[in-house]
């Protein structure tokens, strides 16, 4: 499912400080609530893959390159 | 009850009360422990504006609900008061058995408040609390006064914690020990404990921790000590204790060298961990319950200081009176004087910290041996460093003008902003030694925005980009990024320094040893978690055990804005902003570095919540963490803080 666009992938790709901007992109676009944002916000990266994989934003293929690999993994696959 | 007591212990010395309070479900829920109590105690009962040695003021002692048990290093003590160094809020933590002992004698926290008409210290055995006269202890090292009164108790395994002369004498960064040589060095709560006219704690504990899920629990332990067989850090910190990091800081540019001038010397060796344990390393020690054992026992053998003997010491305590000041040729001479701040009971970043800032004023002629009665203060001379030290724990001369820290000696000499810029300090707490022009852009960023001012390597420092990197994949898991690894980068570290932050202060909720979970990340906050839910059933979610960190570190913050300090102090020291890192050696790693506060400090803000203009916490914030009275607390205070009386003050302490 595309949440961004590919420019938008790439702009957070190219951020010093991503997971604020993308927590609050992901709130905006009515994927994640205030409290996902919070719990997200203060658990980490990890916990913010899993719960796009749950909610089926990702694959599972796409949530396990994203652990391995990052963001930048993470905000392609959203921009698909 | 599980894991915790549920109930705390309030000493008045004025009036020699003792009482027993109950730490509600609640109460025990929303703070868990350790800093937890201790920080909502200060907040809410130590005015900000209060002299720090006014006998109403409070000390706490917290313990934690894992206090006591097996999980691994599960023996600290967090002390809290306000700090007569910087004014403001101040804590620090001990390892050692003392806190455990105090665990089983039914305690989750200590409260002491008053002041004794003369020196006396405290007998816990059980649940039999008894105030005795030390008027014989008064002006005893730690070491004496420990082995006076276990005679005097005819027990030798009771642990006690003790001020040295130096918190007698109202030294503003004197420090507490327990069993002897486990140390609560910063913020300098040990002048508050001597202002009270109390010589420490003696405890006997005879009674045991209940836990809610034993085969759960015991579950987790055991597989988190399988973890530290092979731990990369433990391994180092085991085998040559925190001296370990010698020299990578002199590699990657961190070691201080003469005031933080340079960031090393081609003579770091010296004083490495290998060196120290080929030379005169006499045995390990470890803290209760603890896997890696860091600790070490010097015996000096040879040269001027041969036969002296002390626990330690650790790389922040050799440091500053070692290469900070100039010393590196002889080893010995760095181990001396640690054994001295050890039994004088002082800070040791702090003491060497104010005495190199005097060498650097000394050095650019802003004074002469006319004020400092007679003393040339070169660098590298251990007579001088050595008269000093004993000259601040007992302020005699011009070391009575430092027994009151950098930025007030400053003031008190006349020099002006121009004394304060070599003082290395932030909020009136000198930082450590480390310069984060290479151990960490993340760590700089921290030091500006610490709750107890230039806070430091056990409470802000950012693991995940000081041993990070041993880790592969874990700031990934949790950043989402390696980047962030590197040091000498921005990228990433505002959401860095957030989340260890959170995590640091749910550690020091726990009371557990750091250095488990994040100088080593054998244990990682899931592991936390359901440790401390397998002890206390009480089945907390992840998000809210964090929570518990991210409330706790607001509230001290709101403490600080009720200083009118904020968003104009989160500043470092320029020397990390307008210096670039000179070259001392010739593998040295950040050459030219400069520390770019400005552009990860916004981004923290937001991280934070905090309001761009006074960088006070966000109502929304504190409501949302069930903080509704200190958002009542602050809300009047926005206006003054950005009102342009205010701004015209330049704030070094408080």
């Amino acid at each position: 499912m595309a949440v961004m666009t590919k420019q938008q992938a790439k702009h957070f790709a190219e951020m010093n400080d991503f997971f604020l901007d993308l927590l609050n992109l992901l709130k905006e676009k009515g994927i994640i609530n205030n409290q996902e944002h919070r719990v997200m916000l203060l658990t980490g990266f990890e916990k913010l893959v899993l719960n796009l994989e749950k909610k089926k934003i990702i694959s599972v293929k796409e949530a396990k390159d994203a652990i391995a690999k990052g963001f930048t993994s993470l905000v392609y696959a959203l921009a698909k | 009850m599980y894991g915790w007591a549920g109930q705390r212990l309030r000493i008045d010395l004025t009036k020699g009360n003792i009482i027993k309070e109950p730490l509600s479900s609640e109460y025990r829920r929303k703070w868990i422990g350790g800093r937890g109590f201790n920080s909502d105690v200060i907040y809410n009962e130590v005015p900000p504006d209060m002299d720090p040695f006014d006998p109403r003021t409070r000390v706490c002692f917290g313990m934690g609900p894992i206090s006591g048990t097996a999980a691994p290093s599960t023996g600290r003590v967090t002390v809290s008061c306000k700090s007569p160094l910087t004014g403001g809020f101040g804590d620090s933590s001990m390892g050692g058995h003392w806190g455990a002992e105090v665990k089983y004698a039914g305690y989750d926290q200590i409260i002491i408040q008053g002041r004794a008409k003369k020196p006396v210290y405290i007998w816990m055995d059980d649940d039999k609390v008894e105030i005795r006269d030390a008027s014989h202890l008064w002006g005893k090292f730690p070491r004496d006064a420990d082995t006076i009164i276990k005679q005097e108790l005819k027990d030798e395994d009771i642990h006690i914690m003790s001020i040295g002369p130096a918190g007698e004498n109202l030294v503003r960064f004197a420090c507490t020990f327990n069993d002897i040589w486990r140390a609560a060095g910063r913020t300098g709560h040990g002048a508050v404990i001597g202002s009270k006219n109390l010589k420490g704690i003696a405890t006997r504990g005879s009674g045991s921790v209940k836990i809610a899920r034993p085969k759960e629990f015991f579950a987790v332990c055991n597989r988190l000590r399988q973890m530290f067989k092979n731990d990369p850090m433990k391994m180092g910190l085991y085998e040559y204790g925190s001296l370990c990091l010698i020299n990578f800081a002199n590699r990657d540019g961190w070691l201080p060298w003469k005031n933080l001038q340079y960031g090393g010397t081609p003579l770091a060796n010296n004083m490495s961990g290998e060196t120290h344990s080929k030379t005169v390393l006499k045995h390990r020690e470890g803290c209760y319950a603890c896997p890696i054992c860091c600790g070490r026992f010097t015996h000096i053998n040879e040269g001027k200081w041969a036969g002296e003997e002390f626990g330690g010491p650790e790389y922040e305590h050799a440091v500053p009176t070692g290469p900070r000041v100039g010393i590196i040729e002889d080893a010995n001479d760095i181990w001396h004087n640690a054994r001295l701040t050890n039994d004088l009971g002082m800070d040791g970043i702090e003491t060497g910290a104010v005495i190199s800032a005097a060498m650097e004023w000394y050095q650019r002629g802003l004074i002469t041996a006319k004020d400092t009665g007679g003393l040339e203060l070169e660098w590298g001379d251990e007579a001088v460093v050595d008269q000093l030290i004993q000259d601040i724990a007992y302020r005699r001369g011009f070391g009575n003008i430092l027994a009151d820290g950098g930025d007030r000696a400053s003031d008190k000499l006349g020099l002006g902003d121009k004394g304060h810029y070599y003082t290395i300090t932030t909020r009136g707490m000198s930082l450590p030694g480390d310069d984060p022009r290479g151990l960490g852009f993340g760590y700089g960023l921290s030091f500006a925005v610490g709750t107890r001012g230039g806070c430091d390597h056990l409470r802000s420092l950012c693991c995940l980009e000081l041993s990070g990197a041993l880790y592969p994949g874990l700031n990934t898991k949790i950043l989402g990024d390696e980047r962030p690894a590197k040091p000498t980068t921005t990228v990433g570290k505002p959401y860095m320094v957030y989340y260890e932050e959170n995590q640091k202060t749910v550690t020091d909720c726990l009371n557990v040893c750091c250095f488990t979970t994040h100088w080593s990340y054998a244990v990682l906050t899931q592991d936390q978690l359901d440790y401390f839910n397998a002890c206390t059933g009480m089945d907390m979610t992840l998000e809210e055990f964090l929570e518990v960190g991210e409330r706790v570190y607001n509230l001290e913050r709101a403490y600080w804005a009720r200083l009118m300090s904020g968003a104009r102090e989160d500043v470092v020291p320029e020397r990390f902003t307008k210096e670039p890192m000179p070259q001392h050696v010739d593998y040295q790693t950040n050459v030219g570095a400069t520390l770019p506060i400005d552009e990860m400090l916004p981004k923290y803000y937001k991280y934070r919540d905090y309001e761009p203009g006074t960088g006070f916490p966000s109502e929304r914030t504190l409501k949302k963490l069930g903080l509704d009275y200190v958002a009542d607390d602050i809300r009047p205070l926005r206006k003054r803080y950005m009102s342009e009386s205010e701004q015209k003050k330049k704030k070094y302490y408080y």
